[in-house]
């Protein structure tokens, strides 16, 4: 009985990813019905004027999205382009060719760099590689396509280099001493026959970072120029979809609003293609065969009979030349790194002062106390309600998934799609279903709530993981004493995977800390300490948007951006120590 | 909760001195028969040995004894399997079943928490709650397990510090807490050295008088010294079946003298 109850228990939270899903497109679609019914679908997304404040045009005239969608994919491939290729060479030199010492220090550094906040970048795009760009720009105006493919290729990077070495290291080693045995070398195993197994990783890391690059909001907001014009050149200001909806959101109204909601459907259904597409990418792992090995051998161009041992040899050049470059992305992204961070630290950590931390903080001189105040509250609130719902769900996929079902399988897309929302879709839900439909207003409420779905795919993953880990041999020397599943969930497998719980429940603070596209919208952008729930506050990064936004409190930005720095290697390290704890204890 | 067909009385013993009776027991997985019409009958207080080669069937005969085959998502069993004289395929509580029949693994699968809470795992989980309940019974079960000595000063030590001979006790002593009725090993001294093979070979002597052991093993001699019967399988099918003394000195099957004489396997 009391198993039942568990299993339907955690079955709830199992489905929740799908109802979140669901609920967010349904509300967003819901909402913005009127504004295709008015404008037409086809003037919406082919349109090419966007001018909501004119007022002698029809409404099927002056709301088209055309120049925000060509923006965003113009940006997304941009990035692709140099980031995402960026990534899979560092991910294939920190493979191979990275010499051992290295190889796990470099690995944390990459890791750190995607845990950086995009309001953090977005305020080095605007400070640094604005005012560079603008010394070869044409107009003399840094701003626009081109720092904007920069930033996001920075930060896109990381995420496909992660998943992409996954990818590599997933591909079994008899196909890299297989190749070395017919006398390949390791660049040539490398290239023509380990990259090649792992296409469908490499593939799927490519597409994620496509979708990070167009759901990402608040690190182009500061470099991108924001005028809704067509695309025209590297140097013309652009405005892209999650742009669009930031800048106006605040002020619109009506058909208006509606239409910046249908907004936020486009960047939605993009989002949901390129996921099935991923999972699409990742189901047929399996295809890494050994015929493929066969065929992967015979495409090495090496000819064991022409072996002259007088002549140097001269196969596999173009291999090696990869390999080199595969080492110069590394390098970059590790400088890119280093130089946020340094510059960061250098210009912010003398503004840091005790009346910018704690002083009050009003409309008059606003301090980082609210910050501090309402971080915590909402981090504390977000938690409360993922992390259970999230470590059931966790539980339900791995405990109870002996069979391949369906519901299963939704689950798991579910947690996907979810986990590639980008944060500023789940800002418009929050507005429209905690702060209106459910009468919340500008709240941490609200906030709180909207955080808490953010995290949840991040807990889920993690803490599955950590149960995967779990030997089986505990769970049958449980059952075998006669205790029942619940029982032995709760009694003998949580408790050897609370390591695991914690990475999730550090990896997710780490998230909410930089958080600001969810919660402009939600727990809205003001600078006086909230007392309560039911109060609108902000969180670092949104204090960190308000200060660089105004242009008033420069130094305050800097000095916010330090302190928010600080936060993020304290959540990496920690990270890190609890990581090769896990590690000790598993080779154990 | 739901009304038991059985309750734990049900389970009774010293009627038929049958411990365990199977008859036409077929076991697939999948495709794949892995036990194939055995019928075989173990009686009270005895070790009963399993051999044969790898791969023949005997830990998934043993395993169908505590129902810990439920937990192989494809397992389908047809026949019968008695245990104190009640089916238990049919509709029983596994937990209950469980309880009166102990497994041991073959390797060593201590729970990561202190060695006292490894051995009050299994009362506590069937709600025993009362410390001094909870004190005798874990001095009982290490004393039984013949370890209370060597741990008695170190209780609240994590499990994972002991050697994995003393582990593998401890996991015998967990089984023993249950108060089990039958204590099925499976290859328990596989993964030991042969010292601490030698204090478990023991402790299944001295066992013996109150349990009823079946053990699977890979070693011969082990089975020789230790056993009272013995049964000897291949490729899911039982062939021999009878007193260890008989089998070891003049086996009828011819497979199992080449076996036992080390030919094949």
């Amino acid at each position: 009985m009391r198993d039942k109850i568990a299993k339907y228990i955690f079955f709830s939270c199992a489905i929740f990813s799908i109802f979140a899903i669901f609920g967010i497109l349904f509300y967003l679609c819901n909402t913005s019905i009127p504004a295709f019914r008015e404008i037409g679908i086809f003037n919406l997304l082919f349109g090419t004027v966007w001018a909501p404040d004119k007022e002698f045009l029809a409404p099927s005239d002056k709301f088209g999205l055309l120049p925000m969608i060509l923006s965003s994919l113009c940006v997304s491939f941009g990035a692709l382009l140099v980031g995402g290729l960026g990534g899979v060479f560092t991910a294939v030199f920190l493979v191979r060719f990275a010499p051992k010492r290295i190889k796990a220090p470099l690995t944390a550094a990459i890791n750190f760099l995607s845990g950086i906040p995009s309001i953090m970048f977005g305020f080095f795009g605007m400070v640094v590689v604005v005012k560079l760009l603008s010394i070869i720009s044409p107009s003399g105006s840094g701003y626009g396509m081109l720092a904007c493919i920069i930033i996001l290729s920075m930060m896109i990077l990381p995420t496909v280099t992660s998943i992409s070495k996954n990818a590599i290291e997933a591909v079994p080693e008899e196909f890299y001493l297989g190749a070395l045995a017919l006398g390949a070398t390791k660049e040539q195993a490398m290239f023509r026959v380990e990259i090649p197994a792992a296409k469908s990783g490499i593939t799927a890391a490519l597409l994620l970072g496509i979708g990070r690059a167009v759901g990402e909001t608040m690190a182009i907001i500061m470099v991108a120029g924001n005028r809704a014009i067509m695309p025209t050149g590297l140097f013309s200001n652009i405005r892209t979809l999650t742009i669009n909806m930031v800048m106006e959101m605040a002020y619109a109204t009506d058909l208006h609003k509606q239409a910046l909601i249908a907004t936020g459907v486009v960047l939605m259904v993009f989002i949901i293609l390129l996921n099935l597409l991923v999972s699409f990418y990742r189901r047929d792992r399996s295809h890494i065969k050994k015929t493929l090995f066969k065929r992967r051998m015979r495409s090495i161009s090496f000819h064991p009979y022409d072996i002259d041992i007088d002549t140097p040899r001269r196969q596999g050049q173009l291999e090696t030349i990869l390999k080199y470059l595969a080492m110069v992305f590394c390098i970059m992204s590790l400088t890119s790194l280093v130089i946020i961070v340094v510059f960061i630290f250098i210009k912010g950590m003398g503004h840091i002062s005790l009346d910018l931390l704690f002083g009050v903080s009003g409309n008059a001189g606003m301090t980082l106390r609210p910050a501090f105040i309402s971080t915590i509250m909402l981090i504390s609130l977000a938690l409360t309600l993922a992390l259970p719902i999230g470590i059931g769900a966790a539980i339900y996929l791995v405990e109870y998934s002996k069979r391949q079902n369906k519901i299963i399988k939704l689950v798991r897309l579910a947690t996907e799609v979810l986990s590639g929302v980008p944060s500023i879709v789940f800002g418009l839900f929050g507005m429209i279903f905690f702060c209106e439909i459910l009468g919340f207003g500008y709240s941490l409420l609200a906030g709180g709530l909207t955080l808490a779905l953010t995290i949840l795919p991040t807990i889920i993953r993690a803490t599955e993981e950590s149960l995967l880990a779990v030997k089986n041999s505990l769970r049958e020397g449980s059952y075998a004493l006669g205790a029942r599943k619940a029982q032995t969930i709760f009694k003998v497998i949580i408790p050897v995977s609370i390591p695991g719980i914690i990475t999730a429940i550090i990896l997710s603070i780490g998230r909410m800390v930089g958080e600001s596209a969810a919660l402009i919208f939600t727990s809205g952008a003001v600078a006086y300490t909230p007392s309560f729930y039911d109060q609108p506050g902000s969180s670092f990064a949104v204090m960190m948007w308000m200060f660089s936004n105004e242009g008033l409190y420069i130094n305050a930005a800097y000095a916010t951006a330090a302190v928010l720095m600080i936060i993020v290697i304290v959540i990496n390290i920690s990270i890190a120590v609890l990581d090769s704890k896990l590690k000790k204890r598993r080779s154990q | 909760m739901k009304e038991l067909s059985y309750k734990i009385e049900d389970f009774t013993f010293n009627e038929t001195k049958k411990a365990i009776n199977t008859s036409k027991l077929h076991v697939f997985y999948g495709e794949l028969e892995a036990i194939k019409d055995v019928s075989i009958t173990i009686l009270e207080n005895t070790i009963t040995a399993f051999i044969g080669p790898s791969g023949c069937g005997k830990s998934t005969l043993l395993k169908t004894f505590n129902r810990m085959n439920d937990l192989v998502e494809c397992c389908k069993i047809t026949g019968v399997v008695e245990v104190g004289g009640v089916n238990i395929y049919k509709n029983i509580d596994v937990s209950t079943l469980r309880k009166n029949v102990g497994m041991v693994f073959q390797k060593p699968n201590p729970f990561q928490m202190s060695i006292y809470d490894n051995v009050a795992y299994g009362p506590r989980t069937h709600g025993i709650k009362k410390k001094s309940v909870l004190d005798s019974i874990v001095f009982d079960a290490l004393n039984r397990a013949a370890m209370w000595n060597e741990v008695k000063d170190r209780l609240t030590k994590s499990a994972m510090s002991l050697s994995g001979g003393q582990q593998q006790r401890l996991c015998i002593a967990r089984a023993l807490a249950v108060k089990p009725k039958i204590l099925l090993m499976d290859e328990p001294t596989s993964a030991l050295d042969p010292i601490s093979t030698g204090h478990i070979e023991d402790l299944c002597k001295e066992l013996r008088k109150q349990f009823t052991i079946v053990i699977v093993t890979h070693n011969m001699q082990q089975a020789a010294r230790i056993s009272d019967k013995t049964a000897f399988f291949l490729l899911g099918d039982m062939l021999e079946y009878g007193n260890t003394k008989d089998i070891f000195s003049s086996p009828k099957n011819e497979k199992c003298e080449r076996y036992i004489t080390g030919k094949f396997g």
